[in-house]
């Protein structure tokens, strides 16, 4: 195998796209169906022995070490960079570019070239540097809270080289090494299982099983993922011990290929990067139309060709919303910090969105919906199911513990049981105690501590004399015990195991307390019994007991365990008790919102169907009612061919299934079941789901905690990964990592997506409306050759300064309905910006406010003297340094400077207009649907932004010193008011198109303004 | 396959013949969204109008509302060259035939005829205040005589060339019209002064050029605007209002050369204007006579 790949790896990078389809492969290895000696001819390798040192360092150098290769990082500049020159920021370097050019045909052409252009170009890439930064830090901030997951430990393994046990560095273990692992162990490679005792190896992060899988030397599967003769690297050993040959080490392990194959994944764009990538698309091409009509317009009026190129820059930069780069970061920074608050960890946050767009979820079962933790759930004795409580916090209903029989089934649950609680955990609860021993056992284990109390203390009065472990041939397991009365000297027997091997052993059963004779009536229930609870995919163990009679056993009797002594037939049966790893106590619920939220949940796992379709009934995946093409069959009788799989809304695909799956078919069962279960799937194939339902056309949220989920985590749209119990590999590839293994913070997480979506929209709306004010003075002033009413500094005041708070203000703005009851948006039909959006910002309210601020112009050049009917054509003496005997309206003459501040003043008086007209504005972007007086005012943000705004309008207009700073002046009080008729103007209209929506739903109103 | 597809839409998209959409409407959706824009407009601009009218209203008309950026008046020469730069060759007539061309136009108002015809005689050294009497309005005002004569040799009666042919220029300066301005208090008259303007030639380096402008004439005499010509009223008010003028001729100034001059108000009522404003209360001009070919 080594070989192989150490000739292949040259060719490896010319043909990476077809190694990623080999990837994509089940996995590859062989030697599990080679016998031992095979195997150890294959590397060269002794079975008692293992390898020489020399032979060792050469594999060694040869393989390279027995780590995986980590994912290539991106170097840190290049994340920087990504910030800088990604989506948004791309529009503003345009922008600055575009400035820089202007201003270069203007030093070229004159002598004294007006700073405007260098300054806004300047402007432009600061506010992109420092958006950039801005949104570096705070990816570096959660990438920080990620390094601290990584486990530092290096892991240790016993190796036997020339016959010697020594233990090493797990990197340095070569192939054909001979290693031995014990419970507790990491396995530190592949391995070729060649003896075990007892060994039960934990597979869940590499398979989705819940239980520990046993381990021995004998082939039982072709597939190398399920047969008992392999373990897998980074899994771990639960109990025994096991010694094997390394097969594979490092990235060619099967984790090593996963992970592999994560990080060779290229991820698609976030649906928000798409939005904003639409939306630049659209800003461009307005800009681009009014540049163009403007250019051929100015050339048309005898402008020169550079004084037209130049106009054409300017109104192509004026159309870029210099502000709404940092709304945008700064509102989905709130937001992700939002998220943070409530457990969901935001790695990139553009990803704060993905989630609101979701339309389906392919969640993992083992950890992720259950606790992963084997807990019991049912019990079976006086001939009655009871169940118990599986909740995290035991607020569940309990069952009758009065009876005998349960005293009797307890007393054999703890006794036939090697779990121990680990020491020193005695504040904790009981489920969260932890302990040394088999899954089951520990289940078992704190089942009795919870519901009898110490079971230490059980065991210390019922000594043991005896024990047979469990062992695959016998499939039971027993130990002799003292009894507690130190009067009887008889001993007991108790045993548990498969509930039809232990039934075959008993003769009677225990009935209320007492012994009956085990009928045929009785058996049969049992059936029934067991037939129940293996239905619900649980595991189940039948329990026995028997009290030795003094005569045969006396004290002192010499219990011979390996060559068995007494009898273990006649015993009498004490019940069943079934277990399960429950479902979380919030999942039923969040499943049912997320359904409730139009969003398809998929569970798709490595384990059994029966259990995976338990688990998935449990939590609400399959709704009560509905019904398999299965369970179809069966009611009515008939072979499953026959039923019409149209009629099943759910299904439950197993992976072996799946693997013969045609695309179509694929897509056709994705398409025509509501509920679908995945199990028994390979990584490979949680993959292939995932993209068979991008295929058509769903936004995909993974969730999933192990190694096996990370492809499927890496190629979603958004991967969630847990935090708590989630493997590395798994928190790499994710997008999002819920800190509390919860998967209720999903719904949180949809919620907050749609929310800032929704909001996202209104910041948008608000700021793109304050574009058509701070376009059209220009236009004017090229057009009609009026004094320029709005100059560059007042227009970055605008978008840098006032408009900032109110836009980032929107972010807080509460849902105007349940958001969660609603579909999820259609990414091709409900883009974030949209051409109604642009038709209200600047179709409607836009020119609203720019009538506002045009008034307010007028107002004061009229009051100063220059009545509107004088300024058209004005233009060229009024800027005519030399020309200071400009004569106004009234005779009055003017020099340049004079009437210089007289254009200042009217510059600030245009800016402080639109200040108060985006008063109006942002109250009116509050809402899409509502009405203001609907929604309230509760947006505290919103109100601090509107005094803000105002306060900074007259922070600038009347500081001393702003004159020689930034050009404004003060503004005489009645000038404030000259553009409030617009503004109420613009919150009446609003109000009133708003009142038309809600009553026509779906009319004309709608259709070309619902935004 | 997928750009083939890509294009079919991008024609669909302008127009699309099977749902008979252009640019992804039909004409009747086209129809009404303008049609909304068309009375959504002429409603906009008749609401702007309205404001804008009331706005008017509220204006006087003889009186702007505000005059507070007109407190240290402009002033201004004539001609006025280009860019504030007079500079002719004494030999070449066409170089300095526009300088002419420029007074005369400037100064036929003040023809003594012209005056005579519209303009009373007033009393000299006072101001001439025609106040309205209440709500009435005391219009239309009279405006006083100033004389072509008044000027002297910069008149261009004598001298038609107003001493450009000659090298000795003379440059006419005004003092900008504000309405209600009274530019002297206890009937001290304001007046002109030229002198040599500092100018920078360096970092923190200045220079002037007092000793090559030489003599200097003003007329009327002393170079004042007599108080008679103030307050003005407006155009509205004073139709036939002569603003009062000054004439500085250079007897001998230093020809070759770029010389730099600033004229100044001196006057007991008008602030000093402020620095940014070069023109405020004072005038600088940059003359250069060239006598070689």
């Amino acid at each position: 195998m080594g070989d192989k790949d150490g000739k292949s790896s040259p060719s490896k990078k010319n043909k990476k796209g077809k190694d990623m389809d080999e990837l994509k492969k089940e996995v590859p290895i062989t030697e599990h169906k080679m016998s031992i000696e095979e195997c150890c001819r294959k590397f060269n390798t002794d079975i008692v022995q293992g390898l020489t040192n020399a032979k060792a360092a050469e594999f060694l150098i040869r393989d390279g070490p027995n780590c995986l290769t980590p994912p290539p990082t991106t170097p840190e500049w290049i994340k920087f960079c990504r910030q800088l020159f990604g989506g948004f920021s791309i529009l503003l370097w345009t922008g600055a570019i575009l400035c820089f050019l202007a201003y270069a045909i203007q030093a070229a052409t004159e002598d004294e070239p007006a700073g405007d252009n260098l300054y806004l170009g300047i402007v432009l890439s600061v506010v992109v540097v420092v958006t950039g930064c801005f949104s570096y830090f705070q990816e570096a901030k959660s990438s920080k809270i990620m390094e601290s997951f990584k486990n530092m430990v290096p892991q240790q393994a016993l190796v036997i080289r020339e016959g010697e046990k020594m233990t090493i560095n797990a990197e340095e273990v070569v192939a054909g090494d001979l290693v031995e692992v014990k419970g507790g162990d990491r396995i530190p490679a592949d391995l070729r299982v060649v003896s075990a005792h007892g060994c039960k190896v934990d597979n869940s992060s590499l398979t989705g099983e819940s239980e520990p899988q046993s381990r021995s030397p004998d082939c039982t599967h072709d597939n190398p993922l399920e047969t008992r003769n392999v373990a897998f690297f980074s899994t771990n050993c639960v109990e025994g011990t096991a010694r094997g040959i390394v097969v594979c080490t490092g990235d060619r392990t099967v984790m090593g290929r996963i992970a592999t194959l994560t990080s060779g994944l290229e991820s698609g764009k976030t649906p928000i990067a798409k939005e904003i990538e639409h939306f630049i698309h659209l800003i461009t091409g307005v800009a681009v139309f009014l540049g163009i009509t403007f250019f051929i317009l100015a050339v048309c009026l005898g402008y020169t060709w550079l004084e037209a190129v130049i106009f054409l820059i300017g109104i192509i930069v004026a159309n870029v919303p210099e502000g709404l780069l940092a709304t945008v970061t700064v509102c989905l920074t709130l937001t992700a910090k939002r998220m943070a608050k409530k457990n969901c960890l935001v790695k990139n946050l553009e990803a704060v969105e993905t989630l609101g767009s979701t339309s389906t979820i392919c969640s993992d079962k083992t950890g992720t919906l259950t606790q992963n933790r084997m807990t019991v759930a049912h019990m079976w004795f006086d001939n009655q199911i009871h169940e118990a409580d599986t909740t995290e916090d035991q607020s569940g209903a309990s069952f009758d513990k009065t009876s005998a029989s349960w005293a009797a089934l307890a007393r054999v649950a703890a006794l036939c049981n090697r779990a121990v609680f680990k020491a020193g955990q005695d504040q904790l609860p009981i489920l969260k105690r932890d302990t040394a021993g088999d899954a089951s056992e520990s289940a078992l284990l704190k089942c009795i501590e919870l519901s009898c109390g110490s079971v230490k203390q059980i065991r210390e009065k019922n000594k043991k004399v005896a024990e047979i472990p469990f062992n695959s041939t016998n499939k039971y397991q027993l130990s002799v015990h003292e009894t507690e009365d130190p009067n009887d000297n008889r001993y007991l027997l108790v045993m548990k195991g498969a509930p039809e091997r232990i039934l075959d052993r008993c003769t009677t059963i225990i009935i209320q307390g007492k012994e009956q004779p085990m009928d045929e009536e009785m058996k049969e229930s049992f059936q029934n019994a067991y037939m129940e609870l293996g239905g619900l995919g649980e595991r189940v163990l039948g329990f026995c007991h028997l009290l030795m009679p003094e005569d045969q056993y006396p004290k002192g009797f010499a219990f011979d365990c390996d060559d068995v002594n007494f009898t273990t037939e006649g015993l009498c049966f004490v019940g069943l008790m079934s277990m399960i790893d429950p479902p979380r106590a919030a999942v039923p619920d969040a499943v049912g919102k997320c359904r409730s939220a139009g969003i398809k949940v998929i569970m798709v796992t490595g384990d059994h169907p029966i259990t995976a379709k338990a688990i998935a009934k449990g939590v609400g995946i399959i709704s009560e009612g509905n019904e398999t093409v299965e369970d179809i069959a069966s009611r009515l009788n008939i072979p499953v061919s026959q039923v019409n799989p149209r009629d099943a809304k759910a299904c439950v695909i197993h992976g072996t299934d799946l693997k013969e799956l045609s695309q179509d078919q694929m897509d056709d069962i994705l398409r025509n079941h509501t509920e679908i279960v995945f199990a028994r799937t390979s990584p490979q194939q949680k993959l292939i789901i995932v993209e068979g339902c991008q295929r058509l056309g769903a936004i995909v949220a993974v969730t999933g905690d192990g190694v096996n989920d990370s492809p499927a985590l890496k190629k979603a749209d958004i991967g969630v990964a847990m935090g708590i119990s989630g493997s590395d590999v798994s928190k790499q590839a994710a997008d999002m990592i819920l800190l509390d293994d919860n998967f209720a913070s999903i719904v949180t997480g949809v919620e907050e997506g749609r929310l800032i979506f929704d909001n996202l929209k209104k910041s948008i709306a608000y700021t793109l409306t304050s574009n058509i004010p701070e376009i059209t003075p220009f236009l004017l002033f090229i057009i009609v050759n009026i004094p320029l009413p709005l100059g560059t500094i007042t227009i970055l005041c605008i978008d840098l300064g006032t408009d900032m708070v109110p836009a980032i203000s929107l972010a807080y703005e509460a849902a105007e309905s349940d958001i969660m009851k609603r579909q999820p948006r259609n990414p091709t039909r409900d883009k974030l910006v949209n051409e109604r959006l642009i038709s209200i910002a600047y179709g409607q309210i836009g020119m609203i406010q720019a009538l506002g601020g045009f008034f307010s112009y007028f107002v004061i050049l009229a009051e100063n003297g220059f009545l509107p009917s004088i300024l058209v054509g004005i233009r060229l003496n009024w800027d005519d340094r030399a020309c200071n005997d400009l004569e106004d309206s009234y005779g009055q003459q003017w020099t340049y400077e004079q009437r210089k501040i007289v254009e200042f003043t009217c510059h600030t008086a245009f800016f402080v207009s639109i200040v108060v007209v985006q008063w109006a504005d942002v109250i009116v972007c509050k809402t899409r649907r509502n009405s203001v007086f609907q929604q309230g005012m509760k947006n505290k943000i919103l109100i601090f932004g509107l005094f803000e705004e105002t306060a900074l309008a007259a922070f600038l207009s009347y500081t001393p010193g702003m004159d020689v700073a930034l050009r404004m002046f003060p503004l005489k009080p009645s000038w404030w008011f000259c553009a409030v008729p617009y503004s109420v103007l613009i919150f009446v209209y609003d109000e009133i198109r708003k009142l038309l929506i809600r009553r026509n739903p779906g009319g004309w109103v709608e259709r070309e303004t619902y935004y | 396959m997928a750009k083939d597809a890509e294009k079919s839409t991008w024609k669909d998209f302008i127009w699309n013949s099977r749902t008979r959409e252009f640019c992804g409407r039909t004409g009747s959706s086209w129809g009404l969204i303008l049609l909304f824009y068309l009375v959504f407009y002429i409603f906009l601009a008749g609401m702007f109008c309205l404001t804008m009218y009331v706005m008017l209203q509220t204006l006087d008309d003889y009186k702007p509302t505000w005059q507070d950026r007109l407190g240290t008046p402009g002033m201004m020469i004539r001609p006025r060259g280009k860019a504030m730069e007079i500079s002719y060759n004494t030999t070449n007539t066409e170089t300095w035939d526009m300088y002419i061309k420029t007074l005369d136009n400037f100064l036929s108002p003040y023809n003594n005829s012209l005056q005579a015809e519209k303009n009373e005689e007033c009393t000299p050294d006072q101001y001439f205040v025609q106040a309205d009497s209440g709500d009435v309005k005391n219009n239309p005002k009279r405006s006083c005589q100033f004389n072509r004569t008044l000027l002297e040799k910069c008149s261009g009666l004598d001298d038609h060339t107003y001493g450009y042919q000659a090298g000795k220029p003379c440059i006419i300066i005004k003092l900008n019209r504000v309405i209600g301005m009274l530019p002297g208090k206890d009937g001290q008259a304001p007046f002109v002064t030229c002198g040599a303007k500092r100018y920078k030639v360096g970092k923190d380096e200045w220079k002037e050029d007092s000793d090559k402008i030489g003599q200097v004439e003003y007329y009327p005499e002393n170079g004042t605007f007599n108080l008679m010509y103030y307050p003005y009223y407006g155009k509205k008010a004073q139709v036939n209002y002569s603003q009062p003028l000054v004439a500085i001729k250079f007897l001998n100034i230093t020809l070759n050369e770029d010389i730099n001059i600033e004229c100044r108000i001196i006057s007991n009522n008008i602030p000093p204007g402020s620095v940014r404003d070069k023109f405020a209360g004072k005038v600088s001009f940059k003359l250069r006579i060239n006598t070689k070919g």
